[in-house]
């Protein structure tokens, strides 16, 4: 995570994300996937072949590319299909879209009730028998049993969690590095699923991206870094006020 | 002499001319890396250090940040968009450099009609217009918190001092001062080992200075777990950012 000022003297934090060996891996139509739109199996980082049987290569050879480490399924519009084997660059996004962030949060362990769900717990002493960070009553006489989904102790953490609507600030092309606003789940270097926001408020910033991907062999040729309209950019002379 | 063997007459040879050993370059010379380039102990990627480092190079070769030291007395003009002509000019010690980075910072200390203020500035802050060091020097300890607790003479600094002139390839001066303190409680145990501070003069009794003694860890000296060697790492970084000024 980094620091970013905008050009009024605001300072926001940002977190890096790097694209690091993104592929196209099927395109599963929208009868072959059960669901309400097309699918597209996008694969993360590249990982060594040794260590899988070769039944799970079948996808990776079909597409034409080394093992991945990870795979995710993008619903995706009919128009917006691409071919497998096509990578995947940072620059797919642009500054100032707004995007999802999904990933796997910091795994805690068995974890008791006060750090799980935030209780209150019990004090600390005035007589307190063995009772200091306990759950208490778990229900009532009435219901004369508890009931399902009771928050109680129980593995904390290492499940999918997403952070909505975060904005886009910079987007380095020679690194494909995102600048996304904000923290995001999961512990350094960890794979990350980033995805266009779904909110209704940031509808009207994500138009006019690059569509359907950003090509590299194509005729855009883009410069180094492309940043948001306002970030302040470090060549510029310090910010004043007027 | 002429040699004997050809029996023509030698060739004029010119006198050797004289060598000046001039003693000032021949002092190695001093390099300063702040701190901030120096990246933590961690996990983390190298690049991400790496596209940090390149922001930080970009906003040296605009505005410059002067080489100070903890101890030194700067003078700071931040825009400031409430102020009377939109700026403001803070002079102070610097007691403490933290953080690494494009988010390293510093504080800086003085004592204005008798209230103590600290101010703590982003040393990459677009809004920061002008560092000026008035006086370059070095204290005894890395860390000057212990001012708060010492008599405000030793934290007081005149607004409108003049810069002290330094001159290049001198070394840096090391100010011994041992500071005197405000009587007992302060607002952290500076007579601990732990803090390890040698720029207070402790008026404790003897008994006082023993007990406290009961906290130290001679261990941690000899923990190779806790070594952390950055003398190559500091050479790397030293070349890359010359370079990128340089450009």
């Amino acid at each position: 995570m980094m620091p970013i000022w905008t050009k009024s003297g605001k300072k926001h934090a940002v977190t890096l994300l790097k694209v690091q060996d993104c592929h196209v891996l099927r395109y599963l139509s929208k009868e072959e996937s059960g669901g309400k739109t097309a699918k597209l199996l996008v694969g993360g980082k590249n990982v060594s072949p040794f260590f899988k049987p070769e039944s799970a290569h079948q996808i990776f050879k079909e597409a034409g590319v080394p093992r991945k480490q990870k795979v995710t399924t993008f619903n995706v519009t009919d128009d917006a299909i691409i071919k497998p084997g096509t990578p995947l660059y940072a620059a797919h996004f642009r500054p100032g879209q707004f995007v999802d962030v999904t990933a796997k949060t910091i795994g805690k362990g068995f974890q008791g009730v006060m750090k799980r769900w935030g209780f209150k717990g019990q004090p600390a002493s005035h007589g307190q028998t063995k009772t200091h960070r306990r759950p208490g009553a778990i229900s009532t006489n009435k219901a004369s049993k508890v009931y399902r989904g009771k928050k109680m102790p129980g593995k904390m953490g290492n499940i999918y969690r997403t952070s909505f609507g975060l904005k886009v600030w910079r987007i380095n092309t020679i690194h494909d590095i995102i600048y996304v606003n904000g923290s995001v789940p999961g512990h350094t270097n960890c794979l990350v699923k980033v995805r266009d926001s779904k909110l209704p408020t940031c509808k009207e910033y994500n138009k006019n991206p690059p569509f359907p991907t950003f090509f590299a062999d194509g005729d855009e040729k883009l410069p180094e870094d492309l940043f948001d309209e306002e970030i302040f950019q470090f060549t510029d002379p310090s910010v004043t006020y007027t | 002499c002429r040699a004997s063997g050809d029996g023509k007459p030698a060739k004029f040879q010119p006198p050797p001319k004289p060598v000046i050993i001039d003693k000032q370059k021949q002092r190695t010379e001093r390099r300063f890396l702040s701190p901030e380039f120096i990246p933590p102990r961690g996990r983390t990627d190298p690049l991400k250090y790496y596209m940090e480092r390149k922001d930080m190079i970009q906003r040296r070769k605009v505005f410059n940040i002067p080489e100070f030291y903890v101890g030194s007395v700067l003078a700071v003009t931040t825009a400031d968009p409430y102020a009377n002509n939109k700026s403001n000019r803070f002079v102070g010690i610097c007691i403490q450099r933290g953080g690494k980075g494009l988010g390293a910072t510093f504080v800086l200390r003085n004592v204005i009609e008798d209230q103590g203020v600290e101010v703590c500035y982003e040393l990459y802050s677009p809004r920061i217009q002008a560092i000026e060091v008035l006086k370059l020097e070095k204290r005894l300890d890395d860390n000057l918190m212990y001012l708060r607790d010492a008599l405000p003479e030793y934290s007081t600094f005149a607004v409108n001092m003049k810069p002290v002139p330094y001159l290049d390839h001198e070394e840096i001066p090391v100010n011994k001062l041992q500071v005197r303190m405000k009587p007992k409680p302060w607002s952290k145990r500076w007579e601990r080992p732990k803090y390890n501070i040698k720029g207070i003069k402790f008026e404790l009794p003897e008994s006082k200075m023993k007990e406290a003694q009961k906290w130290s860890q001679p261990w941690l000296e000899f923990d190779m777990l806790r070594e952390y060697d950055t003398s190559k790492i500091e050479e790397k970084i030293w070349k890359e950012v010359n370079e990128g000024l340089k450009k």
